[in-house]
């Protein structure tokens, strides 16, 4: 039914990111990809500290990476991420969106252009509103949007700008994440 | 900088054509979205309003195809973007290439700059005493882009984050004796650039300087699609000498490519190659 999971967080998203990826099995269906907003300049560190409890191995994948279900995509330090034709990733170091370089955004409308109403976009809680206009994409092109319930957001603007730009699918808390991307079907 | 506008893969294919068509600069192996991405960029930038408007200026206005052909490849965005690259640059590689050569040994710049790198590069060769020991060369799409860079003046955006680099890659130097703040804008020494040579290129990088000790090719190949990445490698094989070096963006490879037996790793997070004897 589906051929993606994309996710965006910022401040505040560790945490829910950490529990979703050790609660999905390493038979897992489809590729997640990963936007969250990290320091520029650490390039090592975070994909260990992401995968110390996951069973889905997590790539921070090169230029030009063929996309494969079962595995989670890391956006890479100081690299906008997107989803190019062909199933790839590609990656850019044109400017910053709203101040974040990866943007949510971008991974989001690029992720969207190419699979389309097979996609799932998933906003968690972060402190600007990068991810917003990339989840409105991801549903005027028939994918299904879900937020964090804000009420449950460690910082709170990243969700409730989403749920101001477009009207989504669900407003879940991470345990009700969790349910509905163990029952997804590819 | 947010979104404004978004054009569709027709009108990106359609200004592909014409540019090979009436301009003869041959975009059709670029990857799609980065390319997507920058004639938004472009439109919005010199408010065109959508892609037939920036095909009508095209045509209509010769002189601003330079001004395109600027915009057209990415900014860098970051003096001395990596530092532990820049590290790695000062410490092994820039003295094992002087080692030995007779001649001034030849350094390219194969990627297409906005003067981030090179400024970076030339700074660093400052610091060693080896600015006039060095040939630098740096690919350029315009003319336009020679006259941004000879100017000295850099778009730089965040201030903070270019010191933070330098002082990551010289934690005892001073990044202030570089450059002059003047009118709310950066001017850089352009003392540091006199002795590059600018090689005017298409998109295709067709020419080359030869017989080449290192080149930097930094987050270039990701604006490419397979095909071009592959044929751009071999030519970069090419130029280079037996144990030159090829550095790359962080997160481009060699791997998978048919340049890889030609070259051996010399540092892997850093993404250098070292050319072999075949």
């Amino acid at each position: 039914m589906y051929k993606a999971v994309i996710i965006g967080g910022s401040a505040g998203s560790f945490q829910v990111i950490t529990r979703i990826l050790h609660s999905l099995p390493p038979t897992f269906p489809l590729p997640i990809l990963l936007c969250l907003h990290r320091l520029k300049h650490v390039r090592s560190g975070f994909v260990e500290a992401l995968s110390i409890k996951s069973a889905i191995p997590i790539i921070e994948p090169n230029d030009k990476e063929q996309i494969k279900a079962g595995k989670a995509y890391l956006a890479p330090a100081n690299y906008h991420m997107y989803v190019e034709l062909g199933n790839k990733i590609a990656l850019s170091t044109e400017d910053p969106v709203n101040h974040s370089r990866p943007s949510i955004d971008l991974s989001f409308i690029t992720a969207a252009q190419v699979y389309r109403e097979k996609l799932v976009g998933i906003i968690l809680s972060g402190a600007n509103r990068d991810g917003a206009y990339g989840l409105k994409k991801i549903k005027d092109l028939g994918g299904l949007a879900i937020v964090q319930n804000p009420d449950e957001c460690q910082v709170r603007t990243m969700t409730e700008a989403s749920l101001k730009m477009t009207p989504v699918d669900f407003v879940y808390n991470t345990n009700e994440i969790i349910k509905f991307l163990q029952n997804i079907k590819a | 900088m947010t979104i404004r506008y978004e054009i569709g893969i027709v009108d990106t294919r359609n200004i592909i054509k014409l540019l090979l068509d009436d301009f003869g600069y041959d975009f059709r192996d670029y990857a799609l979205t980065s390319f997507k991405r920058r004639l938004e960029y472009i439109i919005t930038l010199y408010a065109l309003r959508d892609a037939d408007g920036l095909i009508a200026r095209l045509k209509s206005s010769p002189d601003f195809l330079s001004q395109f052909l600027s915009e057209i490849t990415p900014e860098t965005t970051e003096m001395f973007r990596d530092p532990s690259f820049w590290r790695l640059l000062r410490d092994e590689i820039i003295p094992e290439t002087m080692r030995g050569s007779t001649s001034k040994p030849r350094i390219w710049f194969a990627s297409f700059d906005s003067g981030e790198e090179l400024f970076s590069l030339t700074i660093l060769l400052k610091e060693l005493n080896l600015l006039d020991e060095v040939n630098v060369y740096c690919n350029v799409l315009s003319e336009q882009t020679i006259q941004h860079i000879s100017s000295g003046k850099l778009d730089l955006k965040d201030i903070e984050i270019n010191e933070a680099n330098y002082q990551r890659y010289n934690d005892k130097g001073n990044y202030s004796l570089y450059f002059k703040n003047e009118g709310g804008s950066t001017f850089f020494d352009t003392d540091l650039i006199k002795n590059v040579s600018f090689l005017k290129q298409n998109p295709l990088i067709e020419d080359e300087p030869g017989a080449v000790k290192l080149i930097l090719f930094r987050n270039q190949s990701i604006y490419y699609n397979q095909l071009l990445t592959e044929k751009i490698f071999s030519k970069l094989a090419n130029s280079l000498v037996a144990g030159g070096f090829l550095a790359l963006g962080v997160k481009e490879t060699l791997e998978n490519t048919n340049a890889n037996n030609k070259f051996t790793i010399f540092n892997e997070s850093e993404r250098v190659y070292k050319r072999k004897n075949n």
